[in-house]
């Protein structure tokens, strides 16, 4: 998957799509942060609730989260699938030595909604945010120029060297590399020296088309040219969606200390 | 070794941030003193991209593969940009591939980002032996140790930050031998990350000394 693909459909028309994307990443950012918080159970359909609904109104596609949320999905569930076996003493249910805990369901649970809510967050705002734009916002809110050349240009770079990678394996297969039967459990030094020569290889092809690029940069001014990054002036719409944000994730934040 | 997102607690993450604020002040601080740093950003840019890749690179152990961490070999080579281009990989990986996550992006690069300059500073300690720092045996040493530890330290920082969050009511036995298993099996994981940094040090040092020598 590629950042391209997450931006299919940042050009839409929705409220999120229209949101000054400074206030959009610090409301969305705060409540992710608010949705870390939670550890009771009761507040879990609410999160459910105002993540589903800051969904619906970004106007992104079901399909477009789906797809998304499976790989890290999968990931997360091998992490928490132990927890309702190991966590707790009230038993649900039991098969042998197999038992069901009623506290470690509860905590899969929690692990589970929260994670979902946090991402979906972070997807509606890659989702609806050029990328680009989303790093400028970063700068204006202090991002050091240096982190913000250096995030951009190794997005720049980043699919060409991937591209460079798989045509080098693809010579290696075609070469034999990984043809030859192995014993389990054995490493051969000379597949080690193969793999170095290709990390190896990568880097300094990197490094010399570095030089390159700096060079070209240079021409073009960079380095003497300090601009302040524009922003776009916040609208009504902006204001009221940011406000009502902050407030949700204020009173998440709240609840969860007070009770 | 990515800690995704929803598994730690917001104090956690808050706290990860602010390690990781304090860390890139302190690179950007060292690579400020480095002269003109904007002649260094494509070069560590690409090299980010260049690790962000090699990072899928799998070593086979039939009838699994080994994945390597990579975070000394990339403080051996970039010295202080490797914090930032740490911070950078792991904002890309939890946008591209969904491993770790926005929130717990400040503990994943402080977890791998602190033992990467650690890794830079054990390479450069080297210099100490004068006219045999520069004798293949000692840069494949100090690099092994940079690559090795790079990861032990990785791992030890993981293991704390899951003791530290596990639910309290979770099973003491099967807690203890998780975290037994968890530490026992990154031995070899780490001798093997040094051996490889080593190996590839020794490769860049013969075919592009250049690329080290920043860092040297």
């Amino acid at each position: 998957m590629s950042l391209a693909k997450i931006e299919t459909y940042v050009a839409g028309r929705s409220p999120l799509h229209s949101w000054t994307p400074r206030l959009k990443l610090v409301s969305l950012g705060l409540l992710m942060f608010a949705f870390a918080a939670i550890r009771q159970l009761p507040l879990v359909l609410p999160m459910l609730g105002v993540t589903a609904s800051i969904y619906a109104l970004s106007r992104l596609p079901l399909s477009f989260l789906l797809q998304r949320l499976r790989y890290p999905g999968l990931f997360i569930l091998m992490v928490v699938l132990v927890l309702p076996l190991t966590s707790g003493d009230t038993v649900l249910w039991q098969w042998g030595p197999v038992a069901l805990r009623q506290e470690g369901l509860m905590s899969m649970s929690l692990v589970v909604s929260r994670f979902v809510c946090i991402l979906t967050l972070g997807f509606v705002l890659l989702g609806t945010t050029p990328f680009v734009t989303l790093l400028r916002s970063l700068r204006s809110l202090g991002l050091p120029t240096l982190l913000a050349d250096m995030t951009l240009l190794t997005y720049r770079y980043l699919f060409e060297t991937a591209d460079m990678l798989s045509t080098m394996q693809r010579s290696m297969r075609l070469r034999g590399f990984g043809h030859t039967r192995r014993r389990w459990f054995s490493l051969h030094k000379k597949d080690l020296q193969r793999l170095v020569g290709l990390m190896g290889t990568l880097l300094i092809r990197s490094y010399e088309r570095a030089e390159r690029i700096y060079t070209a940069m240079r021409l073009r001014g960079y380095g003497r040219l300090k601009q302040p990054p524009a922003q776009p002036k916040a609208d009504a719409g902006s204001l009221l969606l940011t406000a009502i944000v902050i407030a949700i994730a204020i009173a998440f934040f709240t609840t969860e200390l007070l009770t | 070794m990515h800690i995704p997102d929803g598994i730690v607690p917001a104090q956690v993450c808050a706290a990860g941030y602010g390690l990781t604020g304090l860390l890139t002040w302190y690179s950007l601080r060292q690579i400020n003193k480095q002269g003109d740093p904007s002649a260094n950003v494509p070069k560590a840019a690409l090299l980010t991209a260049a690790f962000f890749v090699a990072s899928s690179i799998y070593i086979p152990i039939p009838p699994s593969s080994v994945h390597l961490l990579l975070n000394g070999l990339l403080g051996v080579v970039l010295g202080y940009f490797a914090f930032p281009a740490i911070l950078i990989g792991l904002f890309f990986q939890a946008l591209i591939v969904g491993h770790g996550g926005l929130t717990t992006l400040g503990v994943n690069a402080a977890m791998m980002g602190l033992p990467a300059l650690l890794a830079y500073r054990i390479f450069r300690l080297r210099r100490l032996l004068n006219s045999k720092s520069t004798e293949p045996f000692i840069i494949g040493l100090f690099a092994f140790l940079g690559g090795a530890l790079g990861l032990a330290i990785a791992a030890l920082i993981f293991t704390a930050v899951v003791i530290a969050t596990v639910p309290a009511e979770f099973n003491a036995q099967a807690e203890q031998a998780a975290i037994a298993t968890l530490t026992i099996s990154h031995i070899p994981l780490a001798i093997l990350e040094g051996v490889f940094t080593a190996m590839l040090v020794l490769f860049l040092q013969r075919v592009r000394p250049e690329l080290l020598e920043g860092n040297s």
